[in-house]
């Protein structure tokens, strides 16, 4: 879910400044969470354009901070809407699996910088 | 101590904007943002000369990164700024694409920094040389202009021969002194001393302007070195510093169309009341040619008996006559018609000295 070998490798390339990853969170998780309820809409609405764009900054976001699962899911949703058919298990599972897994993303991260401590 | 070089991060996602502009402050840049290629856009054409590099995501909302890099390539004031594309693993195909288009160089998400660190400066190298070349090509451009102006410039005061010398790697070799045979043509009017005590000044300006203008039109045209004017008096020599074979024929045929064009001339000033006549002189010998005067204010000249001789003549040639040497007339015995004038005492020369008038060339031009 949380893969801390890129939080550990994205630390190292800041010179171990856990302040700044701390923002990096921050920002992840305030940006992210608007994200998150645009896929939704879209998937709701099934509007397969207006998906792509959330699902592609999701995934990259995800990915640089290590939370892989929701970046795969991003992905997924991502390839879906450019193909422009929001059918298909996958598709599916991942819509629905989404909120969920960013939840428990974001939460890992805030246990991955409490363990981290403070700047 | 200068300004920090700035860079450009383009991202559609903050939190990967944040990290780069972080990892390029550790390499000492500065950085701007922007969400999207059209903001990209934007801020390079508002700041084309700030920004030096460009860290651009392929795939974004808006303007994506081949629709930047293309747009990048067709605006001359911003084609030149280094893009280094950054992507996704899987995006590796696109990248291939945008190097294509123009694009530097590129990065793989995540970013390592010491790659980021190892491209940024290749790139920023790059570029710098590219700027110092132009830079470079427009001084010299510049130059050029400023040498092509003052050869023009220098033309309009100098005979064109001297001109071309003083531009040319040859010419210092010359203008530094050298002997050569010339023909000097030695030119003025009669009456002119008390033509100037009569006439106004501004009217002497004007017949003298006319006077020159149709000269100089004649001593070009037969390709004379026109060492100077003084007043009514106009010294033109041949045979340098380009060497003409013919020099004493051009001389001749130069004296005779200047004494056919001052006819009308001389006609007109006739009606205003002045008496006017041409009269020239023409002498072949050796003389020593280069440049004459001092330092800021040189001329290029002839120094030799065959100046003083040619002048001489000048002074004893009647209203259209033009006295010609033995020597220049031995030279051109088969082309010249002439009349002789006989033995002539000149001033300054011991013994005196056969002289024939020119009438004509036996075969025209």
């Amino acid at each position: 879910m949380l893969d801390e070998a890129v939080l550990a490798e994205l630390r190292t390339s800041v010179q171990g400044d856990t302040g700044f990853v701390r923002e990096l969170v921050d920002a992840y998780v305030a940006d992210s969470a608007a994200l998150v309820d645009a896929i939704d809409a879209a998937v709701a609405d099934a509007d397969a354009d207006a998906l792509v764009r959330p699902a592609h900054t999701l995934k990259s976001s995800s990915a640089t901070l290590g939370a892989m699962t929701v970046s795969g899911m991003a992905r997924t949703l991502e390839a879906a809407g450019r193909s422009g058919s929001l059918d298909g298990v996958e598709v599916r599972d991942a819509a629905e699996g989404l909120r969920g897994e960013w939840e428990a993303a974001t939460a890992a991260l805030r246990d991955w910088l409490a363990r981290a401590g403070s700047p | 101590m200068t300004d920090p070089t700035v860079a450009l991060v383009v991202d559609d996602s903050r939190v990967n904007r944040l990290v780069l502009i972080r990892q390029l402050a550790g390499l000492g840049l500065d950085a701007l943002e922007a969400e999207n290629g059209a903001e990209a856009l934007d801020l390079l054409r508002a700041n084309p000369h700030v920004i030096e590099l460009v860290l651009l995501d392929v795939i974004m909302p808006e303007l994506d990164g081949y629709a930047t890099l293309e747009a990048m390539k067709e605006d001359a004031a911003i084609r030149h700024i280094p893009v280094i594309m950054v992507s996704g693993v899987e995006e590796l195909d696109s990248v291939v694409r945008c190097i294509e288009l123009g694009a530097t160089d590129y990065l793989t998400k995540p970013i390592n920094p010491r790659i980021l660190g190892a491209r940024v400066n290749a790139s920023l190298t790059a570029k710098r040389l590219h700027d110092l070349e132009r830079e470079h090509l427009e001084q010299q451009r510049a130059l050029t202009a400023t040498i092509e102006r003052q050869r023009a410039e220098l033309a309009r005061f100098l005979s064109p021969q001297v001109a071309g010398l003083v531009s040319s790697a040859e010419g210092e070799q010359l203008l530094a002194g050298h002997r050569r045979e010339i023909t000097v043509a030695f030119c003025d009017l009669r009456g002119f001393t008390s033509f100037a005590e009569q006439a106004d000044p501004e009217e002497m300006l004007g017949v003298l302007g006319e006077y020159h203008t149709m000269m100089g039109e004649a001593i070009t045209e037969h390709g004379g070195t026109l060492e100077h004017f003084a007043g009514d008096g106009v010294m033109t020599f041949f045979n340098d510093p380009i060497p003409q074979a013919d020099h004493v024929e051009r001389a001749v045929r130069m004296a005779i169309a200047m004494r056919e064009r001052f006819a009308p001339l001389a006609q007109a000033w006739h009606k205003r009341g002045y008496e006017l006549g041409f009269g020239v002189g023409i002498a072949t010998g050796y003389a020593t040619l280069g440049r004459i005067g001092y330092e800021g204010r040189y001329d290029y000249g002839a120094i030799g008996n065959v100046v003083i001789l040619a002048s001489r003549l000048s002074s004893q040639a009647q209203a259209n006559q033009i006295l010609l040497s033995q020597r220049a007339h031995s030279m051109i015995e088969d082309v010249v018609e002439v009349e002789p004038v006989g033995d002539l005492t000149l001033k300054g020369i011991s013994r005196p000295v056969p002289v024939s008038n020119v009438l004509g060339v036996v075969t025209p031009a």
